[in-house]
């Protein structure tokens, strides 16, 4: 029939544009997810410690997918235009696979989102700040990376605490042990300091008094790369899915076609 | 002297911890009663003790900062009268249980400790002169100090599902699952369509008899007559 020898070529053009896209879908998820897991924020620390970084996992799969889209998009295109059965089941059942990972990916990184409450970062900023005597190698390894972090974010964010200096008033905690209220209300990272790095007014500080000490809490500081890279990961994974989804559709459709 | 001693009433995040509080400097308050060799000191004590709390007839009487839990009361912050004229010298505050340095060493000096327990405290200036207390402020109110909590009391687990997450994973799940049974579909109908096919060959081969026909040898016909 003239309709379907008419309608081949569109449907080829069509499935080898949508195998382009995949392809530079691909490439741009793996480029994301690398720039995630190189961690420019310098947070990992904090989820590695409460042993909750499913979303750097879900990046780590983020970037092989990417590649493994690239590299199926190139043989997808290759068998559409040879309308090769062989390639194109080859091309089916590996773009089923890849679609698993994916899928484990995005569902993975929009799941650990919601386990980073301001109360873990809280309970574990309290409970390993400047802790003073590690249970092992593995707990020192944390515990250093807890607290370079916690000092970083608090100079760098001109913050103090989760959500603000009175969440070391209100808990006690592992820098509590080490260091006496009278003098330590809060760590002194939380002080306004001056270009030396020393307290401007270390009584002022002290004291509470406002604009000697950091009133802000750090979470925002926190939570906004956290959020980004999270969402990052799973909504792009989700989006290049959709597209995946119908582009498969249209393969195997196209596949069954095909007359021996 | 009818100043009653107050915690200040700005906002000062640190001006009550767990184990230091802040006073307002009591100022012009002791102008008239006091000379130049006159000490105001701060009298700190429990407040379910404070009414039996007796002023120290002489400095030497003083009840030192290291007897607080033995006495439920102690003086501490030794100044200069002079120190509280007007007008206000900075800082307008006075923090009490600032210093840590003198809690360990114990000397008889008098020391500005940190306080021990979360009290309530109520406090009282003592003007104290050659010969003896000279005059005082009223006790102030019940100054309770904070109780901290333990971590441990801290809930990490979210209170609620975000929305997100069942959009994605459900919609994910819908997808897979039909990309799954549109998969095995094809392969499906295409194994069972050669099947039938090869079906379809061996049967007709079976049916497929050969149907002979009779065809009973020609006798030769008798030429036609000539013509």
């Amino acid at each position: 029939m003239a309709k379907s020898e008419d309608c081949i070529p569109i449907l080829q053009g069509l499935l080898v544009f949508g195998n382009v896209i995949i392809g530079m879908c691909g490439i741009a998820l793996t480029a994301e997810c690398i720039y995630f897991v190189s961690d420019p924020h310098g947070l990992y620390p904090l989820l590695e410690a409460t042993e909750n970084d499913g979303i750097y996992a879900a990046a780590w799969i983020g970037i092989f997918v990417g590649f493994a889209l690239f590299a199926l998009s190139i043989l997808g295109i290759i068998g559409i235009i040879k309308s090769n059965r062989t390639l194109l089941l080859v091309y089916i059942i590996l773009m089923l696979i890849t679609f698993a990972f994916e899928m484990a990916s995005c569902i993975t990184a929009a799941t650990h989102r919601d386990f980073l409450t301001p109360n873990l970062f809280l309970k574990q900023m309290l409970e390993r700040y400047q802790k003073a005597e590690p249970a092992n190698n593995n707990d020192q390894w944390m515990t250093e990376g807890v607290t370079k972090t916690w000092d970083k974010l608090m100079l760098q964010n001109h913050c103090c605490g989760v959500l603000g200096p009175s969440d070391w008033q209100e808990y006690t905690s592992a820098f509590r042990l080490t260091h006496y209220d009278a003098d330590f209300p809060w760590p002194r990272k939380c002080c306004a300091m001056d270009a030396q790095g020393l307290p401007v007014n270390l009584d002022g500080c002290k004291l509470g008094v406002p604009g000697y000490y950091n009133s802000n809490g750090c979470y925002d500081a926190i939570s906004g790369p956290v959020n980004t890279h999270a969402w990052g990961v799973a909504w792009f994974g989700f989006a290049i899915l959709c597209w995946t989804f119908c582009v498969l559709l249209g393969t195997m459709f196209y596949w069954s076609g095909i007359e021996y | 002297l009818p100043y009653v001693p107050r915690v200040p009433p700005a906002a000062l995040l640190g001006k009550v911890t767990a184990t230091t509080f802040a006073l307002e400097r009591p100022c012009c308050v002791f102008d008239r009663h006091a000379s130049a060799a006159d000490t105001v000191w701060l009298a700190v004590a429990f407040a379910n003790v404070s009414a039996t709390f007796r002023n120290p007839p002489s400095r030497a009487d003083v009840p030192p900062y290291k007897q607080l839990p033995t006495t439920h009361s102690y003086m501490t912050l030794e100044t200069a009268a002079a120190a509280y004229t007007c007008p206000a010298p900075s800082p307008a505050v006075l923090r009490v249980g600032g210093d840590t340095a003198c809690k360990d060493q114990g000397r008889q000096d008098p020391c500005n400790g940190p306080l021990p327990s979360p009290g309530p405290y109520r406090v009282k200036f003592l003007l104290m002169g050659c010969h003896g207390p000279k005059a005082e402020t009223r006790w102030s109110d019940p100054i309770l100090l904070r109780r901290a909590l333990s971590p441990s009391t801290i809930n990490p687990v979210p209170t609620r599902r975000g929305s997100d997450v069942v959009v994605i994973a459900s919609l994910l799940a819908s997808l897979g699952t039909v990309l799954a049974t549109a998969v095995l579909g094809a392969l499906g109908a295409k194994v069972w369509g050669s099947l039938c096919q090869r079906d379809l060959g061996t049967s007709a081969f079976a049916r497929r008899s050969y149907w002979t026909h009779h065809i009973p040898p020609a006798l030769p016909q008798p030429p036609p007559p000539g013509c």
